[in-house]
């Protein structure tokens, strides 16, 4: 009966179709051990959890994080070896060596796994119902799988602060905290900005900044992500959602141009929080903390009905009315010299190919890019091109052969009359209230979306399929993730479609496929790809790696690492990005 | 049939040739009607599609699926204690016995074993469901060959045990009282006594239906001979249960393959000898006064002591624990949220329904939710073999043969 059957979740998350599937680790050094009595070719570099692991035994862990150092702090990993004499041995620390056997199952090992599980709650309070991490805790998981017994302990319980601002992102509880250090040293090692530490001693230790300092680097969100318990949480997230309602979906940050593979957690139309997937070449398993705000321009002041009319005497009549108005407004433009092209670096590639396809038809001869402003950047995952996908417009402008040209040069030029608009990032309203024509996409409502002639609500790119293109070239899937849509909000390239068609042009466009073959077409670095050829962890287009790399940033195998940067370790990233196990 | 038919056709067409001809047969053909699916007498909501001739029944084909819920695909999507209120809704008349039926089976997955206690309650229970089933079968064969007293007696008794079903579990019909490891609760008290109170009652009216029916010139005229199968008919059909012990198989699970605590019961199986209608509503009468007795050993020989197991991983957690330990809480929280996680692995699991072997085929991946649940629903087998009862008798005699298969469309559309 071993495995007859497919797994399927009660309520654990289910993996989204297009997520990707965690490589089996490369081997090195092949070491043959034996873990419960299968035989297990290791790397040598493995320690007795990642080898048990590569033949689907589960050693416990609370500590252990393949990505930062060995605590040895949590002692539930603690497994019986050949070698060890009868002893148990903590499988984070111990490596395989030829030959070792690895007991698992022993009484002893049994024992201990009970054993710590009891001493882990002793102090933790009874807060499950309350408690963010409920659904997702490994004490829950735990207690289930290797306890499940009643306390045996008398006393009352220790209290500690419940809840510390640590940071603007991350509260502390110091009494769901099991000391598993794992935040203290992400902190320092990955980080690499030490502002946690562990104070006090003995059961009142507890997890602090140093006095008068806050928990505010940019990566501080991922703290939350691997505190096994629910000891950090989620300040943003807290209290909104309890996480067994939430849809769990592969997406790509929009925040800045690194395109950090994310899921994107949403319940209806509501999007609620951001995960970092796992993309070893990309953002290995962290995001930044601005990443995981990227919801908030989803759910707030969105722009939800098709509207036609500028300001105050703006008119809802529904999404056809508005493409006829539209279409009514750009088809006396046909050739028409003052007319132009305006696409955000926000766009999905696809939405650029339809705008730039319209432009084209109409015989618009200029196009502008607008963008939001850069912002701050560091060495590891924060660019400070603050557009997911400025490379990717840039690549379908040249595929249509447009040149681009900054958006603000339409504050002064004065030749542009008219202007079609896919999405309102930097789009000055000076410049929309003396167009003498113009049809805007916009995400969200604003001065912007209320100046233009026609607005017609853009899907946000969480909702939509498509594709991203970071900034050194690497070609991502977005999926639609954020199930339920908002009012009258699609893709904006079947606006674009839609008013093509309108205006008497044939363009079938049926899906994000289709939009991207169209580029695929034109664009030489696209060519042979299809939209469902591109693999799970995106692809890297020809002639875009930048020449000088951020210097921690992860990259591409083929581009090698700094001297400074010793490669990852071959164990690294098997933990499921994202979560806390 | 059908050759007597044509003749007859044939006859008047000869008739119609002979105008001055006076002794000529009606000019008949074969007639089809609906019995149901919305028919007083079609216990749920059954089809039967009957064809006549004259008012002799040629063939009579069932339709279910009017009361079709999707059981199995229902308990996919349900936590393993989720598909336990749909199996109440399996046979409604005798819903604990479905319970338990699916609570064993799900058991024998997880290798544990409920306290005596509970099994001896499952028992005694279980039985009581068993004399509401036969009580509600005899009086409606009562009540559709007229006898509505009979009717009025049987259900008086049948009320007086749903009210012990009720403080029981608190609910007449939808019990979903058995949990993995035990039963939702213990009795409460002073329930034993009322049992024993109200069972003579029970029974008396049941004497009384008896002296009613057994002996009343219409009734076996009327049941006596009509519905026959013979025992190697019933075998190949695939019935148990009392309509296979009225053709003299003697099968009853409770016997041939013990559970719970029946091997601790003294009881005898009753028989028939023909198989016939009036044989089924005499071993569901004699059926009756063995459950009595059932019920009434159970009762003597329950022992004090827990009603479910004291394992985490199965049962819940007391509340006082769930509510001020965390370990409790923890417990709760995982069996009602994610389920209890039942081993890897299927089982099948049968016992004696009011009906027959019922029997739940479970399959588990090691999730909180079956991978699939196949109910072995008695009824859906005998339901088939109705038009080979059927045949050949007259239109009325369908009512009570129909009546003494006792289909009951909760099981058998499931």
């Amino acid at each position: 009966m071993s495995d007859l059957f497919p797994v399927l979740g009660a309520t654990q998350a289910i993996v989204p179709l297009g997520t990707p599937q965690t490589p089996p680790l490369a081997i090195n050094k092949p070491v043959k051990v034996e873990v419960d009595g299968i035989p297990v070719e290791a790397d040598s570099r493995d320690n007795l959890i990642e080898a048990a692991r590569r033949v689907g035994v589960a050693i416990p862990y609370f500590c252990y994080h393949p990505r930062l150092s060995i605590a040895g702090q949590c002692r539930m990993c603690l497994v019986e070896t050949s070698a060890s004499g009868g002893r148990l041995v903590p499988g984070c620390q111990v490596r395989v060596a030829e030959g070792l056997k690895i007991i698992t199952t022993s009484p002893a090992v049994k024992e201990n796994q009970r054993g710590c599980m009891e001493f882990h709650l002793i102090n933790h309070p009874v807060d499950c119902a309350i408690c963010d991490q409920s659904g997702e805790c490994k004490l829950q998981d735990y207690y289930m799988e290797y306890d499940h017994e009643a306390s045996r302990i008398r006393t009352s319980k220790l209290n500690k602060p419940k809840r510390v601002e640590l940071g603007p992102l991350v509260v502390y509880d110091g009494e769901r905290c099991i000391m598993c250090t794992r935040c203290v040293r992400f902190m320092d090692e990955v980080a690499q900005e030490p502002q946690l530490a562990v104070v006090n001693r003995g059961d009142h230790s507890l997890i602090s900044t140093f006095p008068g300092m806050e928990l505010d680097s940019k990566y501080s969100g991922n703290t939350v992500d691997i505190c096994p318990v629910g000891a950090l949480l989620n300040r943003d997230f807290r209290f909104t959602s309890r996480v067994w309602y939430l849809n769990k979906s592969p997406a790509i940050c929009t925040g800045c141009s690194n395109g950090c593979n994310i899921y994107v957690e949403s319940r209806g139309n509501v999007a609620y929080r951001e995960l970092p997937r796992r993309n070893e070449e990309v953002n290995q398993v962290w995001m930044c903390d601005e990443g995981r705000l990227t919801h908030h321009a989803v759910n707030d002041a969105r722009l939800e009905w098709a509207r036609s009319g500028r300001g105050e005497g703006g008119l809802i009549e529904g999404p056809q009315e508005a493409v006829k108005k539209a279409a009514a407004l750009l088809r006396p433009l046909v050739g028409y010299p003052g007319l132009a092209v305006f696409v955000s670096a926000q766009c999905t590639t696809e939405e650029a190919a339809g705008a730039f396809l319209l432009g084209k038809e109409m015989g618009a001869h200029r196009a502008f890019i607008g963008a939001l402003p850069d912002g701050g950047s560091d060495e590891f995952l924060i660019r400070a091109d603050k557009n997911p996908n400025r490379k990717g417009v840039h690549l379908a402008a040249k595929a249509f052969g447009y040149q681009l040209e900054p958006a603000t040069t339409l504050e002064t030029d004065m030749s542009v009359k008219a202007l079609f608009a896919m999405r309102i990032d930097s789009l000055p309203v000076s410049v929309l209230e003396r167009l003498e024509v113009a049809v805007v996409l916009a995400q969200n409502d604003g001065p912007v979306a209320q100046a233009a002639h026609v607005a017609l609500p853009c899907a946000s790119a969480y909702e939509q399929d498509g594709t991203f293109v970071n900034y050194y070239g690497r070609l991502q899937r977005m999926y639609r993730s954020v199930v339920a849509d908002r009012g009258d909000a699609v893709p904006g390239w079947v606006w674009a479609r839609r008013i093509l068609n309108a205006m008497g042009f044939a363009h079938e466009l049926r899906d994000a496929a289709q939009a991207f073959a169209l580029l695929a077409d034109r664009a030489g670095e696209l060519s042979g790809i299809t939209f469902q050829s591109i693999p799970d962890e995106g692809q890297i287009l020809p002639g875009m790696l930048p020449p000088e790399w951020p210097a921690r940033a992860p990259r591409p195998p083929a581009s090698a690492p700094p001297a400074n940067n010793p490669p990852s370790p071959a164990s690294a990233g098997k933990e499921a990005a994202g979560g806390s196990r | 049939m059908i050759e007597s038919s044509r003749s007859a056709q044939e006859s008047a067409l000869d008739a119609e040739h002979d105008p001055l001809a006076v002794e000529t047969e009606l000019p008949s053909s074969l007639m089809t009607i609906n019995l149901g699916p919305s028919h007083p007498a079609m216990h749920g909501t059954v089809r039967l599609t009957v064809t006549l001739d004259g008012e002799t029944i040629v063939n009579a084909i069932p339709e279910i699926g009017y009361l079709h819920r999707g059981f199995a695909k229902s308990s996919e999507n349900s936590t393993w204690h989720q598909v336990l209120p749909y199996t109440d809704r399996l046979n409604y008349v005798s819903p604990i016995l479905n319970n338990v039926g699916y609570i064993l089976a799900v058991e024998k997955l997880c290798g544990v074993k409920d306290p005596p206690r509970s099994q001896f309650l499952r028992v005694a229970a279980g039985e009581i469901s068993r004399i509401c089933d036969h009580l509600t079968c005899v009086a409606a064969i009562g009540l559709e060959l007229g006898a509505f007293t009979v009717f009025l007696y049987a259900v008086e008794a049948r009320e007086l045990l749903w009210d012990r079903i009720a403080e029981l579990t608190g609910a007449r019909v939808t019990t979903s009282w058995t949990r993995i490891g035990g039963i939702a609760n213990d009795s409460p008290p002073g329930w034993d006594d009322k049992v024993r109170e109200c069972l003579p009652r029970v029974m008396e009216l049941t004497e009384e239906v008896d002296k009613l029916l057994t002996r009343n010139r219409i009734f076996v005229d009327r049941t006596r001979g009509i519905g026959i199968l013979s025992q190697e008919d019933a075998l190949d059909w695939g019935f148990t249960g009392p309509c296979l012990r009225a053709t003299g198989v003697n099968y009853d699970v409770r016997k041939a393959h013990p559970y719970l605590v029946y091997d601790q019961m003294d009881f005898e199986v009753p028989l028939g000898t023909r198989g016939d209608t009036f044989d089924r509503y005499l071993v569901r009468i004699e059926e009756i006064r063995q459950s009595h007795r059932i019920v009434l050993q159970a009762l003597d020989k329950m022992p004090p002591g827990p009603v479910i197991i004291d394992d985490w991983r199965y049962a819940l957690p007391p509340k006082k624990d769930v509510y001020s330990s965390i370990e409790g809480v923890m417990a709760h929280f995982k069996i009602i949220m994610e389920g209890i996680k039942v081993p890897k692995g299927e089982a099948y699991a049968y016992s004696e329904g009011a009906n027959g072997e019922l029997g739940f085929h479970v399959v588990s991946n090691g999730q909180g939710k079956p991978y699939r649940v196949h109910v072995r629903a008695p009824g859906f087998s005998i339901l088939s073999a109705l038009p080979a009862l059927i045949k050949g008798h007259m239109l009325a005699d369908l009512i009570p043969i129909f009546d003494s298969i006792n289909m009951i469309g909760g099981e058998v559309e499931q």
